[in-house]
């Protein structure tokens, strides 16, 4: 009964490659730069001048509290929020200045914070949709890319003529995730998809993620749920009241870094890692450098450098 | 009774054309364009000059006036709502407000106040239904407001382009996630509510007689109460809405013909807008509206 | 805001009285330009009241012309000689006073609508007018219409246009200076925090239905007195008069004048008054009628690049440099490192007269009680029976995950919004059924996560905003400046100079709020919630947007509010540092349930308020 972070594996392979489904392969090559965001609204500026880059293949997040600005931070690579000053580039090129729509057409994909399905249309019209650019450059694509996204997701199958607004909140969120791929993107921005969503739902969407991910594409996602994420990305960042805290890879952020970068427990310091060291470590916890399953929800599982830090505390 | 009913529903049919332009505007861009009514009271004017001063057959007229009514609407957008994408929604119906007065002022200027008429597109006398004399016009405009309505709301559930334009009014930042150009479903949106407007004065102009400067935009407000107890956001519902408008206005003037009090109709149209407003803001048909469409 | 003093306006109406009988009499000033003139000085009282509709108060009117006709034709029917015959001063007052009331009617249905449906019934409602109201016999005269005597002085008949003008430009002046007496009052503080924000202006204690009605009200009355003005000056009105058009001219003319500037509206009024007779002089007859489409055209450019009007592009001209700078700023801090200005000691006043005594110590009763708060949107549960207890002399904080229902919370508290079920007792006493600007009164200052000001007025203005609740005089007084208006807003200012000297802001007083760094407002935000000086604070992620550095001393000033001052602090924060550093008890609130309350120390290092903030972790 810890409350320890679900610091836990991405993919059930362990660090296997995963098998690529789509053609997108793990070239390295950098797909997004960000660089230096200044933003805000009227007087209020949120973003203050956080940088990050994703590479073709990665999965990175992005977390932070509330009023952190990841949320302004993924409108500001979708272009839906302009910025003061800083730089986006895409696949090479510059997209500071590029419309939204623009940058769907070049390879962006979008689960927009809280889903935003289209209520008044039904799923398939809303699939139909996200297809949009897809169909202008190659109609032909398209039913095989639908045939392919009923063959993910039979939920949506079943649904197919139901409207959009009746859907549950998971399918929704299914919904979405399919509306975003079915464009086949280069690179897929998820937006706090698991805000808002009961636990079912929530389990739901992990597994889909999942999934998605396993296929090799390109994932920049934001979250709130921290403990959702970290069993999804191998890059992290974490935002603080609009800068990047913290910056690396997975394996290397224990808990103790987590809460102090997130904010909860800086004025405590040492005292609240120490604490949570300082609680049951779950039998059988996995040495680093492996995946392993996580185990049941009420204990989740912990990674290797967590264990050897608490081994270090307790010792 | 039956007499009210036709009367109403003839005339129920244009409001509801005008309606439709209304709403779809309300949907782009979740504002009203309060010069659509005077857009097609200059359509009037240029098929009337084709027409009846060139000589031009009445369908050339009629689809210049058209095309001319959707180039308005469209430059109007492009100029000015387009500018506008981040002020408030009244600051956008202010600016029509000024082209409703380029549009009047332009008239006044150019073909002075003495009404004119237009004839119609189809001679012939009319067929007597349930003893109100139904001319071929009347049927006319019936039948292709009917067939407008259906027509547009084929191309907006079929096409990718329309499925665009219905996602934008639910919600327009999403549609951009999706790669809709909403800066062209916007120009659409005014183009198509302009043309709507026109043709609506086209069909309903022979019914009435004679037009002059201002003509459709009191027509217009006919429509207006029509997409509110419509819904304002559901297309069905503003066609309905139309024909609601029709009739009630036919069966209020039918009982209080003889009253000494000037302006029934209007009071009606009044009482509609206050009363669907105020106490069923989601449009009159709020619980019965259609399916595959939401209500605001 | 410009005033004149009162000396000048006596000079002034004085002039107005004897020039242009003078002149009219000289010969140099004919009868038919003195009509002209005449019809511009009418335009421009019509300008004046729906600029105080529309613009002070923010509410749409596109059928302001109708209220005009009520007015012409109320006077018409008090002073026609084959009706009431009353003489002319009563006639006119009349007419105010049937153009108030039609107004009043109208506002009625706009308390319930905004904007663009408001702007729809009013058209309609002008359209209604003119088709049927106004052709009337009884009301109008129909087509033939009905005369209106000019005003008679003794046995001297004000014939002549010239003399007549001499009224008229008398009568712009009063209107001109009861709207000057508006803006300097609470009420045109009052209608500006409305046209802003309902919530902020019932955190100060605005009663934004009463307000939104009175704005009707009045502007109704200058409307009527527009009216009678044409009536009078033609001497002839019929159903024809007040067309639905002309409500659309007038929108024109205050919009291109300048929403909220009265020179600007008047200059406009002139200008659309007199363009289409200039026009005609200078270029020829063929040039009819292009006055309407150089308005229209002037219009949508307007309109399509400052949507608040020439005035406001010009005066925005000079902030738009300060507000480049500002963003400026921001950015080069964003790359540089933290310059937030810190917040200094807050404002220590003395509790203002006027307001109820301090309530005596209640022995053990706590000062603020929500008890089992529950409030749904839709099918959602935003807040399941939410508790919790403020004691007096304590800084209490409120944190949890983000949607949790925190804001919603305060809105509960504060009146903003009625829970489904639940209580909530301030001071005693159950509020539980009040409505915000009451609440406010109680005693309870409130910032806002946006920050709660009225963006476009000044500081100083803000801060005698922040004091509505003990500007104590009526309508009447600030109309005319007559009785207690004057010297309760001198003591006003007074309390807001000194609100101004301890927070520093001395160089701000006259700076237009948004102008000001979003440090800067949140300074000024505080010390409007001060400056009343109430029991209860509830701040409203206070730290939110400042460097860790203010935030620090963001503490030092809240515990000084509980030390020196004696006061009660409730707030909702993020910055958990912060909350560590400041608050006495902690509540915290995930999903909508209170999931934990008690010492800071104790409740963050509980396992479920980490897991809280960390999220649920996912089985797989």
């Amino acid at each position: 009964m810890t409350a320890q972070v679900g610091l836990g594996t991405r993919g059930s392979e362990g660090d296997s490659q995963p098998e690529s489904e789509s053609c997108v392969s793990r070239s390295g090559k950098v797909l997004l730069e960000v660089e230096n965001v200044v933003t805000g609204f009227g007087s209020n500026t949120v973003l203050h001048g956080p940088s990050l880059s994703v590479r073709e293949g990665e999965t990175v997040g992005v977390f932070g509290l509330n009023g952190a600005g990841k949320s302004v931070l993924m409108k500001v690579i979708a272009g839906v929020l302009p910025l003061w000053s800083g730089r986006l580039a895409f696949d090479g090129a510059d997209i500071t200045r590029v419309p939204a729509e623009e940058r769907v057409a070049r390879g962006m994909g979008h689960v927009p914070q809280g889903r935003q399905v289209f209520p008044g249309l039904t799923v398939e019209e809303n699939l139909r949709l996200g297809a949009y650019t897809l169909r202008r450059h190659d109609k032909g694509r398209y039913p095989a890319a639908l045939a392919a996204v009923y063959e993910r997701f039979p939920v949506l199958a079943q649904k197919r003529n139901q409207l959009g607004g009746s859907l549950s909140g998971g399918q929704q969120a299914s919904l979405a995730v399919a509306r975003a791929l079915i464009n086949q993107p280069r690179l897929l921005l998820v937006d706090e998809a698991s805000a808002g969503l009961a636990p079912v739902a929530v389990r739901e969407l992990f597994h889909t993620l999942r999934q998605v991910v396993a296929t090799g594409v390109t994932i920049l996602m934001v979250e709130q749920n921290v403990s959702f994420g970290l069993q999804l990305v191998e890059k992290v960042n974490i935002l603080q009241m609009g800068r990047i805290a913290y910056s690396g890879d997975v394996n290397t952020l224990d808990q103790e870094a987590l809460v102090a970068h997130l904010g909860i427990g800086r004025m405590l310091g040492k005292g609240v890692a120490g604490t949570l060291a300082g609680r049951n470590v779950p039998p059988g916890a996995p040495e680093s450098g492996k995946g392993g399953k996580a185990p049941k929800r009420a204990a989740p599982g912990s990674r290797g450098g967590a264990n050897k830090r608490k081994g270090a505390a307790q010792g | 009774m039956g007499q009210t009913l036709i009367l109403g529903l003839m005339t129920g049919g244009i409001y509801g054309l005008f309606a439709l332009g209304i709403a779809l505007v309300y949907r782009g861009s979740r504002t009203f364009n309060f010069a659509q009514g005077e857009i097609g009271t200059m359509g009037l004017f240029i098929a009337f000059g084709l027409v009846e001063r060139v000589g031009l057959p009445w369908l050339v007229g009629a689809l210049v006036a058209i095309l001319a009514a959707a180039l308005v609407g469209f430059v109007f957008e492009r100029l000015v709502v387009r500018v506008m994408i981040d002020a408030s929604r009244v600051a956008v119906a202010v600016g029509s407000v000024g082209l409703l007065m380029l549009l009047l002022a332009v008239e006044f200027k150019i073909v002075t106040v003495s009404a004119r008429s237009l004839r119609a597109p189809i001679g012939g006398v009319g067929k007597e239904i349930l003893g109100v004399v139904v001319s071929p016009t009347h049927m006319l405009s019936i039948g292709v407001a009917a067939l407008v309505a259906v027509g547009l709301a084929l191309m907006l559930k079929k096409t990718d382009f329309g499925l665009g334009v219905l996602a934008a009014a639910q919600d327009p930042v999403a549609v951009r996630l999706v790669g809709v150009p909403l800066a062209r479903v916007s120009g659409f949106v005014w183009a198509m509510g302009a043309a709507l407007s026109a043709l609506a004065a086209l069909l309903v102009e022979p019914t009435v007689g004679v037009f002059a400067p201002g003509y459709a935009s009191e027509l217009f407000l006919k429509g207006l109460a029509a997409a509110v107890v419509g819904g304002l956001t559901s297309l069905p519902g503003a066609f309905v809405g139309g024909l609601v408008v029709g009739v009630t206005e036919a069966g209020v003037s039918r009982v209080f013909a003889s009253a000494a009090f000037p302006g029934i109709k209007s009071l009606t149209v009044l009482g509609l807008i206050l009363c669907v407003l105020l106490f069923r803001p989601g449009g009159l048909l709020s619980g019965l509206v259609a399916k595959g469409e939401s209500a605001s | 805001m410009k005033r004149l003093p009162a000396p000048r306006m006596l000079l002034l109406a004085l002039a107005f009285g004897a020039i242009p009988p003078l002149v009219g009499r000289a010969g140099l000033l004919t009868d038919y330009s003195a009509i002209l003139v005449g019809g511009a000085v009418c335009y421009a009282v019509a300008g004046l009241s729906l600029n105080l509709l529309m613009g002070y108060a923010g509410q749409i009117s596109l059928g302001h012309f109708a209220l005009l006709g009520v007015g012409a034709f109320a006077s018409g029917i008090f002073s026609g000689a084959d009706r009431m015959g009353l003489p002319f001063v009563v006639s006119i007052a009349g007419a105010a006073a049937v153009g108030a009331a039609i107004a009043f009617v109208i506002g009625l249905p706009a308390l319930r609508l905004r904007g663009l449906y408001l702007a729809v019934v009013t058209i309609a409602l002008s359209y209604a007018a003119e088709q049927s109201l106004f052709r009337a016999s009884f009301i109008s005269g129909g087509s033939s219409g009905m005369q209106l005597p000019r005003p008679i002085l003794g046995s001297f008949v004000f014939t002549r246009n010239a003399d007549f003008l001499a009224v008229l430009l008398l009568l712009l002046l009063l209107v001109w200076q009861f709207d000057v007496n508006i803006t300097r009052s609470k009420l045109g503080r009052a209608f500006h925090a409305v046209r802003t924000d309902e919530a902020v202006a019932a955190s100060f204690g605005v009663d934004v239905t009463r307000y939104k009605l009175l704005a009707f009200v009045v502007s109704g009355a200058f409307a009527g007195i527009a009216g009678a003005m044409y009536g009078h000056l033609y001497q002839f009105v019929n159903s024809e008069s007040f067309g639905y058009h002309k409500s659309l001219l007038l929108v024109i003319v205050v919009v291109l004048g300048g929403l909220r500037s009265r020179a600007g509206v008047v200059a406009a009024a002139g200008f659309f008054s007199l363009l289409p007779v200039g026009l005609i002089k200078v270029f020829g007859t063929g040039f009819r009628g292009t006055d309407l489409i150089v308005g229209a055209l002037l219009l949508m450019y307007t309109v399509a690049r400052y949507p608040g009007g020439m005035a406001e592009a010009m005066r925005q001209g000079k902030e738009r440099q300060a507000v480049k700078a500002a963003k400026r700023a921001a950015v080069a801090q964003g790359e540089a490192g933290d310059e937030q200005p810190v917040v200094p000691k807050l404002p220590q006043m003395p509790r203002p007269s006027g307001l109820p005594a301090r309530p005596a110590e209640m022995a053990g009763m706590p000062l603020l009680s929500a008890t089992d708060i529950c409030v749904s949107f839709g099918g959602l549960k935003a807040l399941d029976r939410a508790s919790l207890d403020v004691h007096r002399g304590r800084i209490v904080g409120l944190i949890g995950p983000n949607g949790a229902g925190k804001t919603t919370m305060f809105n509960a508290i504060s009146g903003l919004l009625r829970p489904d079920s639940g209580s909530v007792h301030l001071l005693g006493e159950d509020v539980s059924g009040l409505p915000a600007h009451v609440r406010a009164r109680a005693g309870v200052g409130r910032t806002f996560q946006l920050i709660g000001l009225a963006k476009d007025l000044s500081v100083t203005e803000n801060l005698l905003l922040a004091q509505h609740v003990v500007a104590g005089y009526g309508v009447v007084s600030a109309l005319t400046r007559i009785g207690k208006a004057a010297k309760v807003e001198r003591e006003l200012r007074d309390r807001a100079a000194e609100a101004l000297e301890a927070l520093g802001f001395e160089r701000f007083a006259g700076t237009p709020v948004k102008n000001l760094s979003h440090g800067q407002q949140r300074i000024v935000e505080l010390g409007c919630a001060m400056v009343t000086a109430p029991e209860l604070l509830m701040l409203d992620e206070p730290s939110a947007g400042m460097a860790p550095g203010a935030a620090e001393n963001l503490a030092v000033r809240l515990r000084d509010i509980r030390d020196e001052l004696g006061r009660t602090v409730l707030l909702i924060e993020h910055n958990i540092p912060l909350v560590l550093d400041v608050c006495d008890e902690l509540y915290v609130l995930s999903s909508g349930e209170m999931l934990a309350h008690g010492a800071p120390d104790e409740v963050v290092r509980r396992e479920d308020v980490i897991g809280a903030y960390l999220g649920e972790a996912v089985a797989i």
